[in-house]
């Protein structure tokens, strides 16, 4: 599928007033609201730079993907990169293997592939330097605390 | 924060040289904190587990492997699949659990990804609607510019430069995406009209099982009305005889007390009276009323208008006259075989005949319960409907009606008729009469303690139901003379129509009081409007070229159908024509109710006008039977309420229904 956007796509915010319209043909076509307008405000959300909307955002794309079979595919994808975006990077990378396994030709998956592995590894390994920074510290603070307690 | 160009081989060697780190690493430090540091942790785990000539890449898949290796560190991060932040999220902060619970996905979900065959893709359909609003302008620009600037191409044809020519490829390229996009707004706009579609037949769907639960409603209302009457009725016989048996035990203690009989006895004597006591006493005839409906029917507002509701072979000839009180109430049907039926709408059952009139009925007027029929013998003969002994569901229910097709097997009635009513089902009915016209009635109109009739003798007269008696004759004649005596005029004068083949026409055609208002049309094809305090005519509408057969007004409006074939809908607050259109043949009958016009215009289908859309259709039994249309009977006379109607033929078929 060569009509979906790239990642970097989603990092551009959009326009509050042109969120509005999205928003405002969403909240107008009520309770039947089409595909077509759900997606719009959906992905206006995920582009936008506020988590709550981001949320919001992937919470309308699953209904998409519940309620309209023939539009799965298409919002596997978007549900992929919103969870990248929201940094639930379990989810999304769940999403985007199965995308990747139904067409493994995606660029564009397979780009997020890279973007969401890359992501994993960094913060992971923040994560673990945090961790294991807060040991040595803990363990230079025990050590000192026991030094002194020692010299007294 | 840490961005995917992080990774790129040139910084990667820009900030590490593969032996001694270091030094790099602390001039980094201040613009990229974090990331170094994690750089430095992973640089300096590659030194300490002796990969003194391995490249960063080397030693960082060793973080890696290292990494995963040990089972706690794997179960606590889960560093394969996620970052501890995303995993503490989703374990720790309520507000993020609940999100990932409402729009995770299930895996039974995620194993059902059908092929797609969309005609375009939700991310175009997203770039087709964005841009709109900037983009809009520049389209009309170009169309309004689209001359002139073939005018500027052919100019710079001649130049033959380099540079135009890459301009434009640039319009060619941005024209085709804009017929691109153009292209993905059409397709979206199919898809939406038919998602519409698919909800629509939804919700027609859905409509009809309302509308079968409406139906199941009302015959339920129906069976428990009947039953309340039953109770009503079994109360009120309790109530008798219990006042009956009070009555004698009054009596009895005397006769009693005389003896020294025992309790058991004596009880045994009341006991005994008391079965007599239907016998002996002479009961007063049991009044098995027809109840006023205490709900109201609208089953039929709801049915696709023009659909059948109901067909009846009520009379052998022609239907003279017809008139219902309610939607499936009670119908009144007069024809020339000189019967007047009364029929149950609901049930489709004839109620009984009302009989005492010499000759056949010509009009009459169906009132709450009241019945009022004017005869070819000169006389008006007023019913009370309520008094008919009359038991509405013996067919209504299911099981009841199967038990008359089992009568009607056995009686070999293949037309599955209901039995005829017994002949004194109808006998308490009649009121009285009201003599004084000297030739036949030919048309009435009843309105609370006052009724109207016109009849061929050339008068009009008003009659006080109360006391029974005339009130006030007019002379239509008199009037039509007075009026041209007194204006000058021809207008208002008596004057045969142009048409002397209507010698046979009613003298008056219809009438119709409100108040001290009346308004009559006559032979003469004047509609003279009466104010019967005075007894004058004060409006005459002229227009009608043919003696007028129907009419009917409500407070704005009135309507006239004549034997000219047209129908004429008349202002009352300026007493002009507000409207007229013609069929093709006389007009027999009509009737409107707030929504439509129906008339009966010798044909085999009511002819319907839709007032609010002025839309003229056809309902009746010719609309769908086109291929036998001349066997089906002529539609004489119709009546309309509330989106219900029905017509009586020629053939004395009456059919119902929804408009």
């Amino acid at each position: 599928m060569s009509t979906l956007p790239y990642a970097a796509d989603a990092e551009s915010p959009l326009k509050p007033e042109e969120l509005q319209v999205l928003r405002a043909q969403y909240e107008k076509e009520g309770d039947y609201v089409g595909i077509q307008t759900k997606f719009n405000y959906a992905w206006g959300l995920i582009k936008s730079s506020s988590r709550p909307d981001q949320q919001e955002g992937v919470r309308l794309l699953s209904d998409i993907f519940r309620n309209s079979p023939e539009r799965r595919r298409e919002c596997l994808y978007y549900l992929a990169l919103g969870n990248y975006k929201l940094g639930n990077y379990a989810e999304a990378r769940r999403y985007n293997d199965l995308l990747i396994d139904l067409e493994p030709a995606n660029l564009q998956a397979g780009s997020l592939k890279g973007l969401i592995d890359d992501k994993v590894a960094k913060e992971g390994l923040v994560g673990a330097a945090i961790v294991g920074g807060l040991a040595v510290a803990a363990g230079i603070v025990g050590s000192m605390l026991f030094k002194s307690a020692r010299r007294r | 924060m840490a961005s995917p160009e992080g990774r790129s081989g040139s910084s990667r060697d820009q900030y590490i040289p593969p032996e001694d780190d270091d030094p790099g690493l602390f001039n980094g430090v201040n613009t990229r904190q974090i990331e170094t540091f994690g750089r430095k942790v992973t640089a300096t785990a590659g030194h300490l587990m002796g990969g003194p000539e391995g490249s960063f890449h080397n030693t960082l898949t060793d973080v890696h492997r290292e990494l995963r290796r040990p089972l706690i560190q794997r179960s606590v991060f889960s560093f394969a699949q996620t970052t501890p932040r995303d995993l503490a999220r989703s374990k720790f902060i309520p507000s993020e659990i609940q999100q990932r619970a409402i729009s995770s996905l299930p895996d039974a979900l995620l194993s059902n990804i059908p092929q797609d065959h969309n005609a375009y893709s939700l991310f175009q359909g997203f770039q087709a609607t964005l841009p709109e609003d900037p983009e809009s302008p520049k389209v009309r620009h170009g169309r309004h510019n689209s001359r002139g600037r073939k005018l500027l191409e052919g100019s710079r044809e001649q130049l033959d430069d380099g540079q135009p020519i890459s301009r434009l490829r640039n319009e060619k390229t941005s024209l085709s995406h804009r017929l691109e996009m153009l292209e993905v707004r059409k397709s979206m706009c199919a898809t939406e009209i038919r998602e519409i579609d698919n909800k629509i037949s939804n919700l027609n769907t859905m409509r009809k099982i309302v509308l079968d639960r409406l139906a199941g409603l009302e015959q339920d209302e129906i069976e428990l009305e009947h039953d309340l009457n039953d109770v009503d009725n079994r109360i009120e016989d309790m109530q008798e005889e219990m006042d009956d048996a009070a009555a004698l035990a009054q009596k009895s203690p005397g006769s009693s007390a005389g003896g020294d009989m025992p309790t058991t006895s004596g009880e045994f004597m009341s006991q005994s009276i008391y079965q007599k006591l239907p016998e002996t006493t002479p009961k007063p005839k049991k009044k098995r009323h027809v109840p006023r409906r205490v709900s109201t029917m609208i089953l039929h507002e709801h049915l696709e208008s023009g659909s059948k509701i109901k067909d009846m072979q009520a009379h052998n000839d022609l239907i003279t006259a017809l008139d219902f009180d309610a939607p499936f109430g009670t119908m009144v049907t007069a024809s020339m075989d000189d019967t007047v039926r009364v029929w149950d709408l609901n049930a489709g059952r004839c109620m009984g005949m009302l009989e005492g009139h010499l000759s056949s009925v010509r009009c009459l007027q169906v009132e709450e319960n009241i019945v009022a029929t004017g005869s070819m013998d000169a006389s008006i003969r007023l019913w009370d409907l309520s008094r008919a002994d009359y038991a509405p569901m013996e067919s209504g229910t299911s099981k009841d009606g199967n038990q008359d097709e089992d009568d009607g097997l056995v009686f070999e009635n293949p037309e599955d008729e209901p039995p005829p009513p017994p002949p004194t089902s109808m006998q308490d009915c009649p009121l009285f009469s009201l003599e004084g016209h000297v030739a036949e009635v030919t048309a009435l109109y009843l309105r609370g303690d006052m009724l109207v009739s016109g009849s061929s003798d050339k008068t009009l007269r008003q009659w006080d139901l109360v006391k029974g008696r005339c009130v006030q004759t007019l002379d239509v004649l008199w009037a039509a003379a007075q009026a041209a005596t007194t204006m000058g005029s021809s207008e208002g004068q008596w004057r045969p129509t142009g048409r002397q083949s209507d010698s046979s026409a009613d003298f008056v055609g219809a009438l119709q009081c409100f108040d001290a208002a009346l308004a009559c049309g006559t032979a003469d094809g004047i509609v003279r409007l009466w104010d019967l305090r005075s007894g004058q005519v004060h409006r005459s509408l002229v227009g009608h070229t043919g003696p007028i057969t129907a009419l009917q007004f409500d407070d704005v409006h009135m309507v006239t159908g004549s034997n000219d074939r047209s129908i004429r809908i008349w202002d009352l607050r300026t007493g002009s024509i507000f409207d007229a259109y013609a069929y093709d043949n006389p007009i027999t009958g009509m009737a409107f109710d707030a929504k439509q016009i129906v008339s009966a215009a010798g044909e085999d289908v009511v002819k319907v006008y839709d007032k609010t859309d002025s839309r003229q259709w056809n309902c009746g039994p010719g609309v769908s039977e086109t291929d036998v249309a001349g066997h089906l009977a002529v539609i004489e006379q119709v009546r309309i309420k509330e989106g219900y109607m029905v017509e009586g033929r020629r053939d004395g078929m009456v059919g119902v229904w929804s408009c």
